[in-house]
């Protein structure tokens, strides 16, 4: 028994010893499946010695109850802008220290101050893009400029759009001729009828991966993430994208630092880091989001600046604003829809 | 003894239980944080239409998913039951293999199969049994055969294991007796695999009641089922309480079902008697 112990007690000390003498530095990152890649991360650990745990998630929502839920620390989180925003108003994102932030001065100014961070305090632009319509001119052939064109008995069965319940609403929102933001009771309510009419056209609800469908030739429309539809334009020309006449609304993923972080200087180098030139256009080359990035964009090809998907026409758009509660009677809606199809 | 097993029970059985009943009478801030306040709200809402609707669909996908793997799961089970022992093994070991990939892959793996250029219409196709290609992706037959697909095994297994436990003397005693196939399968062979059917039926029903990966996957996310109303209230709605009394409507409703079950006339009570 007192064998037992001592063995025990002496691999316990190895233990100890050996995490003593690893590097300590590590930052805890909290990113968007399909948005980092392997390649960045590893070049950061190369040149720095920090060690980066990687942990992802697949929606805004998805990002904020698990960072809420307290069971894990975070040193970044990459939520989009409306998140971003009700965290900032919660008190759960720390300020920027920007002087450890020398490659801010890359972010375009258009992509600074915006509405989730007046101040430009909390957050940098990581990528920003729209949602879009993605059509395949090899089968449907007649001219598509918006949501009223693609949700036609024709299409019935050949549509893909993100399962998204805030993104379904905000495109009806549009066609009422409304504003994403303009999420009133009584509006919400107003987009009963299009979305019931629209679902009936759709065959398959995807937010992960919609270019797949479109892909396998399974559907020949989507109303998707632009970053999708510029894989799919790069794969074959033949997949268009185009912003909906009716309106469009822009995203904007950010990098901040949770209040809570615990390797707070790390956080940084890793923001700045990101914020890089070379290393933002590697981000650029993996995931075709348009990019905030100025310094970057001078760095791509003409042909990556020349996608329709990740840098249209520019204009002046509308971000999500965070909505609090509303998300349930947005849910309920979507859940109402789909049940009764 | 019983310690550990009652260790294990309190921590990974009744503990999240407990945290899920005092959830599930709160309610929640903007965030989606709980608020300790005690409110009935989300019970009420858990029995609103919409939702009972979609636990009445779940109950019928959940019932097709048991009673077809019951079918195939059955004869299988009772085949591989009867080999000798050294092919046995072999037969259970290739039951197993799919377990060794995840089961998402394995879902996804269905869309290559089930897709209009797919593997299934391609060969239907080259046999001439159809003209055009069908569209089997996204329908509910779609999720019938991945929910099929994935729980038959937990039909297979349990089934297996009271087969391979039934001895032949008594079926052949059935014989001597004057019985015919049909007897001997319904007085001896059902009746002394009867646990095994009653465990199979269990763990393929109640795990397909609260699946939400395969209609998102291989449905298109169209209809939805209970457990993707569930996941949603943990991540796109963000509205714990509500999923937690949605939980707690669903484990109560199994509970008393599988009481209810436990009550009734035990297929060797009625052998014996």
């Amino acid at each position: 028994m007192r064998v037992l112990r001592r063995t025990l007690l002496s691999a316990i000390v190895a233990l100890s010893a050996c995490s003593a003498a690893l590097p300590s530095s590590e930052v805890n990152l909290f990113a968007w499946t399909e948005y980092i890649p392997q390649e960045v991360i590893d070049g950061f650990t190369k040149e720095t010695g920090i060690r980066v745990n990687y942990e992802t998630f697949s929606s805004g929502e998805e990002m904020m109850a698990k960072m809420l839920s307290g069971s894990a620390s975070y040193d970044v989180v990459q939520p989009p802008d409306y998140i971003a925003e009700a965290l900032i108003q919660a008190g759960l994102l720390r300020k920027l220290e920007t002087q450890r932030l020398p490659h801010l001065a890359n972010i375009l100014p258009e992509f600074l101050h915006m509405p989730h961070d007046p101040t430009q305090s909390y957050t940098v632009p990581y990528m920003t893009g729209t949602v879009g319509i993605v059509v395949n001119t090899r089968v449907v052939t007649e001219p598509i400029r918006g949501f009223k064109d693609v949700f036609q008995p024709s299409h019935a069965g050949r549509i893909v759009v993100l399962n998204d319940n805030r993104e379904m609403v905000t495109w009806a929102l549009y066609s009422l001729g409304l504003r994403a933001n303009d999420l009133s009771p009584e509006n919400i309510e107003r987009t009963r009828p299009i979305l019931a009419q629209w679902f009936k056209f759709v065959r398959v609800f995807d937010s992960d991966s919609p270019k797949t469908e479109l892909l396998n030739g399974d559907v020949d429309l989507g109303v998707v993430w632009s970053g999708e539809a510029a894989i799919l334009y790069q794969q074959d020309p033949k997949f268009h994208y185009i912003i909906p006449a009716e309106g469009v609304h822009e995203f904007v993923d950010v990098v901040a630092i949770p209040t809570q972080a615990t390797h707070v200087a790390e956080a940084h180098e890793f923001i700045d880091y990101l914020l890089r030139a070379e290393v933002s256009k590697k981000i650029s080359d993996a995931f075709p989001y348009t990019n905030p990035n100025g310094a970057a964009r001078r760095l791509l090809s003409a042909a990556q600046l020349a996608n329709p998907a990740s840098y249209p026409p520019a204009g002046p758009r509308d971000t999500f604003r965070a909505i609090g509660k509303t998300s349930q009677q947005i849910d309920e809606l979507v859940t109402d829809l789909k049940n009764s199809r | 003894m019983l310690t550990p097993m009652v260790l294990w029970l309190v921590l990974f059985a009744v503990l999240p239980m407990a945290i899920l009943f005092v959830y599930s009478f709160c309610s929640r801030d903007d965030l989606g944080r709980i608020v300790f306040t005690f409110s009935l709200e989300n019970y009420s809402r858990v029995f609103d239409p919409r939702y009972l609707h979609i636990m009445v669909r779940s109950f019928g996908y959940a019932s097709a998913t048991t009673a077809i793997c019951l079918i195939m799961g059955y004869p299988t089970a009772y085949f591989m039951a009867r080999r000798s022992e050294k092919i046995r093994e072999r037969l259970l070991v290739l039951v197993m293999i799919p377990f060794w990939t995840s089961f998402l892959i394995r879902t996804y793996a269905w869309i290559q199969i089930l897709k209009g250029s797919g593997l299934l219409n391609t060969v239907l196709g080259s046999t001439h049994l159809i003209a055009a290609p069908v569209e089997w992706l996204y329908t509910p037959a779609a999720v019938m055969i991945g929910l099929v697909y994935s729980f038959v095994p937990f039909m297979i297994l349990p089934i297996f294991s009271s087969a391979e436990k039934l001895s032949n003397d008594l079926i052949e005693a059935a014989h001597d007796l004057g019985a015919g196939p049909l007897r001997v399968f319904t007085t001896v062979i059902i009746p002394l695999t009867a646990p095994g059917i009653a465990a199979g039926v269990v763990l393929v029903f109640v795990p397909t009641m609260g699946m939400f990966a395969v209609s998102d996957i291989l449905g298109g996310a169209q209809v939805p089922l209970i457990g993707n109303v569930i996941q949603n209230q943990f991540l796109q709605a963000r509205n714990w309480p509500f999923g937690a009394a949605l939980g707690i409507v669903f484990t109560l409703l199994f509970a008393v079902s599988y009481g209810l079950l436990q009550r009734r006339p035990r297929w060797d009570r009625a052998a014996s008697a």
